[in-house]
């Protein structure tokens, strides 16, 4: 996945979308320590590290879902907390880890009230809107599903659904905080091209959307991502483009493992594949079935 | 899914499944779920039928005819009967049926749980203990002692609000802490009842099932005109349930700001609870049963304001026509009918373990 697009020179990449400083805390407890990112526009940006390691907290941070204790997240400039978030969310799309859909809502329904930012209480249904939540239905093909209830939906489709909702909001900027948790491996490549054509330039040149996901597997973050952040212990470890980070050295480092990377036999990008061969650690008397 | 290069030649637009889109002028445009409208005209042609209905039957019958012409202000020999006795009365009925009904829906919308409802969660619990102290301590007066409970509804909300906020409103906490408060000052009651003079108490136990005996034009005025008043925030509550029946994170992702909005929604289902609440006693399960039937009746994912606040009324319309004929000539308080229907509704809520969501994917 080396997106060499028209004019996606490295060193002239701008961001909108920027942390100074970040430092995150639940109660008294600190999870993340003055972190500095910034985020590539229209590019495909994903946080990878160990369980617990404050991923998925920099990414709500980022969503403006947690205060800073320290520091600021800031859009085009100006720190989130000095902009109304009716504003931020004209800007910022953001899918939590596990949405809960209102009872028995209907496909359509939902994704319709990804429009929420952009309406009124004279005007809940503009053109703009119609045009936002049929494009954003069939890019993610939920289309078919539109007169069903979510409730009934398997667990890929709903995904689809709630990404959905999410690209409804017309935003610039997506944020999905571990979009393919819960799905199988089929519906997580499904999920993670979809997230790839999102950020793909259109036709006339004009720049796709940027997209910051959190992801636990590494070799998928390899895969997919133009920009990778690794974390560990709550600061950033190293970032860059997969193939310069994903290195045996920072496998050990980040996630304490003995690590082989070799090419993706498909794309190319890297692949991690564990050292240290698993042993029997004693013959076992039980016999296998 | 879907490649990009799909014939573009077909693309139908997609709108909220149910809903049709009605056009005011030039850039007005509102959703109506048209399910939700077949409902409430439903509703508020069997509300017109037991109203003309109510006004008929009494100890004496009187012809829909002459009922028209009362309630239309031509003369008619019934006049006293109809006009002076049963108009005023079932217009406090409807009334508070409204409140109730919205109130209901306001606050389980908030908490996102069938079992709250402002007579679960304390204030129907607190109006009863400030007003039945204010009894007891020698306050008899008619005019003083609704506003009391309102007082009462409105401080027991808010210490359940206060000691439920911990960084963020927690619904079932919210719940929770209700249903204790309401257990407390349930006791509050029993003990005012227990000090107080046996003629107070007899009076304080009428009031406190609820009862529109003896209400008129005097107590129809005040709820009739905080309902006009607080219309234009009902409007904006029917609106802002669309976010806040998502979870927190996905609500503030769309840009609500989930605080002042829930708090304006409680408060304003407290405020109206409370005054329905004064008006006529805490008549029981009608802020419960109102939303959860409604809902089932329109099948919308939030639940719907108007349908609840019809039903409302419907409820208690009924349950009051019930209550002055079912024994007569005895009199029931319209309390003791909606809690025989309210109380196995609830049970069957529990049964069923709906205690509200939690969960993600359920």
């Amino acid at each position: 996945m080396k997106t060499t697009g028209p004019g996606t020179a490295t060193d002239t990449v701008t961001s909108r979308l920027t942390a100074r400083g970040l430092t995150l805390a639940y109660e008294d407890r600190t999870v993340v320590h003055e972190l500095d990112l910034a985020v590539p526009d229209g590019r495909v940006t994903v946080i990878v590290g160990p369980n617990a390691c404050g991923k998925s907290t920099t990414l709500r941070a980022l969503g403006r879902l947690l205060k800073p204790a320290g520091g600021a997240v800031l859009l085009d400039g100006t720190e989130l907390s000095r902009i109304p978030t009716r504003k931020i969310a004209q800007a910022v799309g953001l899918l939590p880890q596990t949405p809960v859909a209102p009872e028995a809502i209907t496909v359509s329904d939902l994704v319709a009230r990804g429009r929420q930012p952009h309406q009124h209480w004279w005007q809940q249904w503009s053109d703009a809107d119609e045009r936002a939540v049929t494009e954003a239905m069939e890019r993610t093909d939920v289309t078919a599903l539109a007169e069903r209830s979510v409730d009934e939906l398997s667990g890929g489709q709903r995904q689809r659904v709630w990404i959905a909702m999410a690209l409804a909001q017309d935003t610039d900027l997506l944020l999905l905080d571990e979009p393919t948790t819960y799905l199988d491996i089929a519906h997580q490549v499904e999920v993670l091209d979809l997230v790839r054509k999102l950020a793909a330039p259109a036709a006339d040149g004009t720049r796709g959307r940027t997209v910051v996901t959190v992801l636990h597997d590494l070799n998928q973050a390899a895969r997919y991502a133009d920009h990778l952040v690794a974390m560990k212990a709550g600061r950033i470890v190293a970032e860059g483009r997969p193939e310069d980070v994903v290195t045996a050295g920072l496998v050990r480092e980040v996630f304490g493992l003995e690590a082989v990377i070799v090419p993706d036999p498909v794309t190319g990008s890297p692949l991690v594949v564990p050292g240290a061969p698993w042993k029997p650690s004693a013959p076992s008397p039980r016999k296998a079935s | 899914m879907s490649t990009d290069t799909a014939v573009p030649a077909r693309k139908v637009p997609v709108r909220p499944a149910g809903y049709g889109v009605v056009r005011i002028g030039a850039r007005a445009r509102f959703l109506l779920h048209r399910r939700s409208a077949l409902v409430s005209l439903g509703l508020a042609a069997l509300l017109a039928a037991l109203c003309v209905a109510y006004l008929c039957v009494g100890e004496s019958f009187v012809a829909p005819t002459e009922v028209v012409k009362v309630v239309l202000g031509q003369p008619s020999p019934d006049e006293l009967v109809v006009g002076t006795l049963r108009l005023p009365r079932m217009v406090v009925g409807l009334l508070v049926g409204l409140a109730f009904g919205v109130a209901g829906a306001l606050i389980q919308t908030v908490a996102r749980n069938p079992l709250a409802s402002p007579d679960i969660i304390g204030v129907s619990q607190g109006a009863g203990a400030l007003t039945v102290g204010a009894m007891t301590f020698g306050v008899t007066s008619y005019t003083v002692l609704p506003y009391l409970s309102v007082l009462g509804g409105i401080l027991a909300a808010v210490l359940v609000y206060v000691f439920a906020w911990r960084g963020g409103l927690h619904a079932t906490r919210f719940v929770l802490i209700g249903i204790g408060f309401a257990v407390a000052l349930r006791s509050v009651t029993t003990l005012f009842l227990t000090k107080g003079d046996y003629l107070v108490a007899q009076q304080a136990q009428i009031w406190m099932t609820g009862s529109l005996n003896g209400r008129g034009w005097n107590e129809a005025a005040p709820i009739g005109w905080t309902l006009l008043v607080l219309l234009p925030a009902v409007l904006w509550a029917a609106r802002a349930q669309r976010t806040v029946s998502m979870d927190d994170d996905t609500a503030t992702a769309l840009g609500v700001r989930l605080g002042r909005v829930r708090l304006g929604l409680v408060a304003l289902g407290v405020v109206l609870a409370s005054v329905a609440t004064g008006t006529a006693g805490p008549v029981d399960f009608v802020a419960l049963l109102a939303p959860q039937i409604a809902r089932r009746m329109t099948r919308t994912a939030q639940i719907p304001l108007l349908s609840s606040a019809l039903l409302g009324a419907v409820v208690v319309v009924l349950g009051d026509l019930l209550a002055r004929r079912l024994f007569s000539p005895t009199e029931l308080p319209v309390g003791v009918l909606t809690a025989a229907v309210g109380a196995p509704y609830l049970i069957w809520l529990i049964i069923r373990g709906h205690g509200g969501r939690s969960g993600g994917n359920a």
